[in-house]
Order: structure tokens, then sequence, then C-alpha cells
């Protein structure tokens, strides 16, 4: 298991949350739509532009973009 | 029925719930749409009978959670407590739950269960669920919870009995709020504030209630904490402080509470909800599989909207058509029917234009929003945001902001108008700030007008016209300014507040045609009758400033003339009035009823033949012998008399109306506006504008197009003059005070400038404050003036 944050998961790969760590606000979003330690979350596809990033979590899809991936710090899932 | 019999509920739920349509299954069509001061969010309300009770149903806006970061998600805890105003304290919440993300849906729903008010939860999407394999024991989760739980198919109709019962027992049963494992310290945290929150309460001239003391301990800013700072000063605020520090233990505040949250549903979740792992892709992954395709996605993305774009541009134009023309005849039927003078002037110029002004943009409103509508049902507006957000985001915007910015490039209106679909509250703001620097159709006579007059018809490079490349150029002037003035808004005014962009890409649904219809009809009812009112208003008091003081002095000189004129001519001239749609009586009337039938004729080859100059040409030839001979078939005793009294009538009735155009035109000039006009003039001289492109510029606040009417009235060619009007064009290369500098930097102004009182009407409606439009209006016009001054003087100075 590799310590890494979810902006550098590859596609089609899984994770599990370890720590969000940003600016108040958008912790707490980020926070509210599921991304808890624990929480286990699936890169499904980057947008054609190479930005967003469309993840699935607690069982629907969310969108970040990748500065706002890179504050949810993950170990990666074999 | 007695006041016990009637009830407030608040409905309440995440976006993309189906919380409109279940909203909609309830209420009918009986529905108001609330507004909050300067917030940009609104609450709709609506009435649900039952069979003793009539309920009160507001439908909050969507939301993730009662963390209120802006103005706007504060709606959502207000409406809950009951403090909007002219709404009741609801007794009673229906909290509506996606099943096929159930544990995302119950967080909002654990926060809403503090408050313990009689709830019910509603679950919508079971089918969804079921097709991810997703089962749900209500009972369990009834239990759990505490509050009943019914699934319902709001466009089917299926259970809403049911609901409407359970909510009917619901509101007779007193309910306590949900208490949540939170850690000690935080629940003693929680504890301390509120009592904190109770002694400050006077103050802020409410009671405060136990779960904002939650909200005010966690969330690190927001409206809520600011009044509260404000009321009760510094001393509260290191208390606050205090209180938190001893609250969190050194972890942080958001952590604690969505964990424990979360903690609580996954607990209900083990017992109520079973998850089977289905084998192979549900129907939304195969669809985003093509739509958010690098190649097939974008090819279906750029054909969307174009078809959006082309559709506003182009097919909203019939339609136009009709509501001008219709105004237009309407106009002529009251004035035909009213004497000269101001109420005439005062019907037919001010309201019954203003109100057809009004009415002119509903074609272009509602098929944006019927697109809106049906995307957002659908649930493609999230992906064409999800394709385009990189592009955007690069001047502070996000993936939403692209289609309300590619529909002002038709009108600025309903661009401004779409800008509700974003979520966020301050990127929302920026794109109705940007959306008036898109060069709507209303630019286009302005341009087309003074590019005909002043720029060649010659090609650069041998291919490209230079008359085509000025207009693209045009275009691109509102697009240059936007983005510069995209990233200072984003670091200065709405600077301190970081705007996350994330966004749930729901599943894909059948839209459903009673949600599409309730959006169109809520804009377009909205626009009518909340920006209507500005803009009708501003034409009127424009029309005013261009009428008054008519001075009897001007109207007696020119009475005058005309009297010098008429005297000049036999009365059988004078007072000739030829109707072509009857039947000619005697050898005047056949005669002018022949040339009226032939310019008629003329004007239908030149339309048939319009590509063929030669084919043009023999049927001209044609069409005049036919002339030639109907003339000759007239002769009689009587022809050449008549013959010498149509040319005489001819001849009157060009210099009667040349009158009539110098009286309107020496009106103008001696009116408020030209006045106006005339005290600018120095202001606007630097930008090579004399003072009646100075009061054109005035006049045309209502709108922009309105300045080319008003420059033929001041040039005394009559108001009906267009853009394509030859004279008009000719009039202004004549006059020395116009040179292609001049007409560049007018251009230059009108692609800039905010002149259009429905734009900001409709800013004012949206943001529900005027400090937007003013800004934008005060902003756009210096921008506009700086941007004309630098045009003319370089263009001046290359010796354009």
């Amino acid at each position: 298991m590799t310590a890494t944050t979810l902006a550098k998961l590859p596609v089609g790969a899984s994770a599990r949350v370890t720590d969000v760590k940003a600016d108040p606000v958008l912790e707490q979003r980020l926070l509210e739509m599921g991304l808890i330690p624990g929480a286990s979350v699936t890169l499904i596809r980057i947008a054609p532009l190479g930005d967003p990033m469309e993840f699935r979590v607690m069982g629907y899809s969310l969108s970040l973009r990748r500065n706002e991936a890179a504050a949810v710090a993950i170990e990666v899932l074999p | 029925m007695n006041r016990t019999d009637r009830h407030t509920v608040a409905l309440i739920g995440n976006p993309n719930t189906g919380k409109s349509s279940l909203f909609n299954a309830l209420t009918g069509a009986r529905q108001k749409i609330a507004n909050f001061p300067g917030v940009t969010v609104e609450a709709k309300l609506g009435v649900l009978k039952l069979e003793h009770t009539e309920i009160d149903l507001i439908d909050l806006p969507g939301t993730y959670s009662l963390a209120a970061r802006s103005p706007d998600e504060r709606v959502a805890i207000d409406g809950l407590l009951g403090r909007a105003k002219g709404m009741a304290k609801p007794d009673g919440v229906l909290i509506v739950v996606d099943a096929s993300s159930l544990d995302r849906n119950l967080y909002l729903a654990t926060q809403v269960l503090e408050f313990g008010l009689p709830t019910v939860l509603v679950l919508t999407m079971v089918d969804v669920a079921t097709e991810r394999g997703i089962s749900i024991d209500m009972d369990k989760l009834s239990a759990a919870l505490g509050a009943k739980v019914v699934a319902v198919n709001s466009p089917k109709g299926e259970n809403l009995d049911i609901l409407k019962q359970t909510l009917h027992q619901t509101l007779h049963h007193p309910a306590k709020p949900l208490e949540l494992p939170y850690p000690e310290d935080f629940r003693r945290g929680v504890d301390t504030l509120y009592q904190q929150l109770c002694d400050i309460g006077i103050k802020l001239g409410y009671t405060p209630a136990r779960p904002e003391s939650l909200r005010l301990l966690v969330d690190a800013s927001g409206p809520f904490l600011e009044e509260c700072e404000e009321v009760a000063g510094p001393e509260f605020t290191r208390q606050l402080h205090e209180i938190r520090d001893k609250a969190s233990g050194g972890r942080s505040l958001a952590l604690i509470e969505s964990t424990a949250r979360y903690g609580q549903i996954g607990q209900w979740m083990l017992q109520a909800k079973r998850t089977q792992n289905r084998e192979g892709r549900t129907l939304t992954d195969k669809i985003d599989a093509v739509l958010t395709h690098k190649l097939w996605g974008t090819l279906v993305f750029v054909l969307v909207m174009g078809l959006i774009f082309q559709s506003i541009y182009a097919w909203a134009g019939p339609l136009m058509d009709i509501i001008d023309s219709g105004f237009g005849a309407l106009g002529d039927l009251v004035g035909s029917t009213l004497a000269d003078g101001m109420l005439k002037s005062l019907i037919v110029d001010g309201i019954i234009a203003g109100v057809g002004g009004v009415l002119i943009f509903l074609p272009q409103i509602l098929i944006l929003f019927l697109f809106i509508a049906l995307l957002e049902d659908i649930g493609y507006m999230s992906r064409a945001a999800f394709l385009m957000d990189r592009l955007m985001a690069r001047f502070g915007l996000s993936g939403r902001s692209f289609i309300p910015l590619l529909s002002s490039f038709a009108c600025n209106i309903p661009g401004v108008m779409g800008a509700r679909v974003i979520e966020d509250r301050n990127t929302r703001l920026t794109t109705i700030f940007l959306a008036p620097f898109m060069s709507c159709s209303a630019r286009l006579p302005v341009y087309t007008l003074f590019i005909a007059v002043f720029v060649p018809a010659q090609k650069v490079l041998g291919f490209i016209p230079l008359q085509g490349l000025v207009l693209f150029a045009m275009y691109w002037v509102g697009v240059l300014f936007a983005i510069p003035t995209a990233l200072v808004l984003k670091r200065g005014i709405l600077k301190s507040k970081v705007t996350p962009f994330l966004m749930e890409m729901p599943s894909y649904k059948m839209p459903r045609a009673r949600n599409v219809l309730r959006v169109l009809w809520d804009r377009g009812g909205s626009f009518v009758k909340r920006a209507g009112t500005i803009i009708l208003a501003l034409s009127i008091v424009v029309w005013a400033a261009a009428y008054f003081p008519h001075s009897d002095e001007i109207e007696q000189k020119y009475d005058a003339q005309l009297e010098a004129l008429q005297a000049k001519y036999e009365p059988a001239v004078v007072e000739f009035e030829p109707d072509f749609e009857a039947e000619p009586q005697n050898s005047l009337e056949k005669i002018a009823k022949a040339h009226a039938d032939h310019e008629a004729a003329i004007a239908e080859l030149e339309e048939e033949h319009a590509e063929d100059e030669e084919a043009l040409k023999a049927a001209v030839l044609e069409a005049e012998s036919a002339l030639v001979k109907a003339l000759d078939d007239l002769r009689s005793a009587d022809f050449e008399t008549a013959s010498g009294q149509y040319e005489a009538w001819l001849e009157y009735t060009e210099a009667a109306s040349a009158i009539e155009n110098d009286r309107a035109g020496d009106h103008l000039e001696n009116s408020y506006l030209g006045v106006m006009g005339k005290a600018i003039e120095p202001a606007v001289r630097p930008l090579g504008w004399d003072w009646r492109i100075g009061m054109a510029a005035i006049a045309s606040f209502p709108a922009r197009e309105v300045i080319v009417g008003t420059l033929g009235i001041i040039f005394h060619l009559g108001a009906e003059e267009d853009e394509e009007s030859g004279t008009l064009r000719e009039t202004i290369s004549n006059d020395k005070s116009f040179s292609l500098a001049t007409g560049l930097s007018i251009m230059v102004f009108f692609a800039l400038c905010a002149q259009c009182a429905a734009t900001l009407a409709v800013m004012r409606r949206e943001t529900n404050s005027w400090k937007w439009p003013i800004t934008s209006f005060v902003y756009m016009t210096s921008l506009a003036y700086v941007a004309a001054l630098v045009t003319y003087q370089v263009a001046h100075a290359l010796g354009g």
C-alpha cells in the first residue's frame, strides 16, 4: 500500500481516504460529500481536457478538480 | 377551517433527488416564488390539499449540508426556522432522499433531524437503487432514524397518497431531536455555545435554535458567524475561539462532525441496507462512456452547444419578428384612434413600445430555458460542465458557466438568467457579471451601420473581406475585456471566498414534461413580472426625456411651414389619401394604385432575383412595360389632370414628410434628452463624438439598438430608419463630424457599455440586489469610455 493523494490515483484504481487537509471551506465540503477517513474511492475517468476527475465514493459519482483531489490523502488499495 | 388545520411544511433535500418533481406533484400548478434579499437562489411556495387540512409547502433550495458559507446556503436554515419574510415557521419537514446514494443523502437528513421537527423521510429513485443491487429495509431505516419513511415515484404518482397520509399523521405527533454520538468535548462545546447564543438572542432579534450553535462551532466562516460577531462584539469572538479550541481537542471540528454523522449513518446502513455487487455496468456508466469520451463526448457537446446557440440566435428570430410587428401594428391601430399629442405619444411610443420591448426577449429566454431544463433534467448539464471545466477554470469560472456565456452572444438576458444553473454563488455572480461583455445580437445593428458607412468593402490579403474582419473583431472586443475582468473579480471582490468546484454527477434520467414546463413558466413569468416592470418604467422615463418640453414654438413653426406648403397645392392633392385595399373609384385613385402595385411587384422581384442581376434587370423591364400598359388602359377624359395631380401628390407628400421629420428632429434637439446630449458634449468630444451621438447613446439606455432609430430622427430622416437604410448611411458618411475614427469609437463603446436596461433589470432580479447591476453599469460604462477614447485617439492619429 502506497500513501499518496487522490490527484495521483490512476484511472480505474481504488484507494482508502486517510486524511483531508485543505482550507476550512474546501475541507468541510470534501468531508460532507463523503470523503471521510476510511471511505473507499475509485477514479472512474478524467475529463478529456485533463481536469476535472470523476470519482466514485459512497455509491455515487463526484467530480473534483485535480487541485481539490490533491487535498485528500489516500492509501492505494491493491 | 380553524387555525390548527393549517400547517407549514418545509421540503428539503440534496440537489438531483427529484425534489422539484415531488413538489410539483404535491402542489400542482399553484406555486409562488419567494425571494430573499441579496440571495441568488429562491424558495418556492405551494399548497398541498389534504382532506381536512391545507399545508403550505416550502420548497427549499437543494443543498448537501446545512453548513452555510454564503447567504445563499443560509436559506435552508432560515427556511427551516421560519425566519424568511412572509413565511411561517414550519411545523414539519419532508426530507427527500435519493435511495441510490442513500449514505450521502442521509448526511443532510441527520442535520435536519437534529432540529426535532416532525419529519417524514421520502425515498426517491428506488428503481435506480434496485438496478444497482441496493435494497433498503424501510421499517428498519424508519426505526433507526426515529422518523416515518415513505418511498415514492412522483412522475408516476406512486405512493403520493400514502405520503400525504403519513405527513398528516406525523404533524400531530411531537418529535424528538436526533441525538448523535459526538465526542464529549464536542458536545460540551455545542452546549456552552448555545448558552452564549441565547444570551445574545435579543441582539440577534430571534431565538437561536440549538443546532445553530453546532453550526457556529464548526463552520469556519459564513453569514451567521458574521452576524453574531457584528451584534455581540469582539468579546464573543474571543470566547468562540476558546470554546472551539476546547471542543476540538486539536482535531478539525469539521472532521469530528462529519465522522460522527457518517459513522452513525454507516451503523444504520448495516441494519437497513443490503448491497449485492452486480456484475456489469449501469446504464449511466454506458452512456457516460460515450458522452464524456475524448472524441465522441466532445463531438456531442459541440453539436448540443451549436444547437442551443443556433436556436436562440436564429430560430427565436421569427417569433421575435411576430412580437415586434404585432406591437408595431397595435401601436399603429391605437395611434390611428387617438388625436396627435402627448397622450398618443405616451401610449404609442412610451407604453406600447415599452411593453413590446419587454416581451420581445421572451422567445430567447424560453428557448434557452427549454434546453437548460431538458439538459438539467436528463443529467447532461453536469457532463457538459465536466467537459468544459478546465477551459473555464482558467478564467476563474466553472464548467457550468459555459452555457450562460455562450447564450449571451445571442442575448445577454437569457445569459444572465441561465447563470442560475451554477451551484456556487461566487462563480454564479462572476458569470452574471461577465455575461454583458459577450457581444449580443442587439449590438449588431450598430456594427452593421457603422461598418457599412466607414469600412471600405475591400479585401485583406486578397481574400478576407475587411468589413467582415472588423465585425469579427468587434465580437472579440468584449471577450478580450471579459477575461481580465474575470481574473480581477476572482482576485478582488470575490477573492476572500474560495470556491470549491465539487460536483455530483447524477445518473441519467428521462426528462419530465411537467418539470420542464414548470421551469419555462417560472422563468418567463419572473422575467415579465419582475424585470418587465423595471424595463417598462425606464422606457417611459426615456420617452419623457425625449418628448418634453415639446415646445409650442416648434409646433407653430412647422405648422406654419405645413400650411404654406399646403397652400401651394390644390385641395384634391392635399386631401388625397389613397387606400390601396379598396377598389379605386376615380382616375387619380386608379393611377395611384397602378403605381403602388408596380412598386410592390418590383420589391417582390428584387427578392426573387436577389442573386441574379441579369434576370432582375429583365424582370424589372417587363414590369415597367406592364405599368406603362396598365396606365395606358386607364386613359380617359380626365387622365391628364389626374396624372398631374398624382405627380403633385408625390411631390407634396415628400415635402410634407420632410417637414414632419424636421419637426421631430427639432423637438428631439430641444428635448431634455437633447439638452443632456449637449451638456455631455465636452465629455464625449475626446471620443470623436458630437452632442447628437452623445444624446443617442443616452437615449439607447433602455436598449442599444435604439441608437439607430434615434440617429434617424436627429438627422431629420424620421424614426423608421434602420441599419440597412441607404439614406441614413449616406447622411452619416456625408456628415463632416463623422469619420472612420468616430465610427470605430462608437462601435467599441457599444461593444463594451452596459446600455441595456433589460440586462440590468435581470441582474437585479437574479442577484436580488441593486449592487450588482449598478457596479456592472458603472464599470462597463467607464471601460467603454476609456476604450472608445483610446480607439478614437489612436485611429485619428493614424489618419482615420
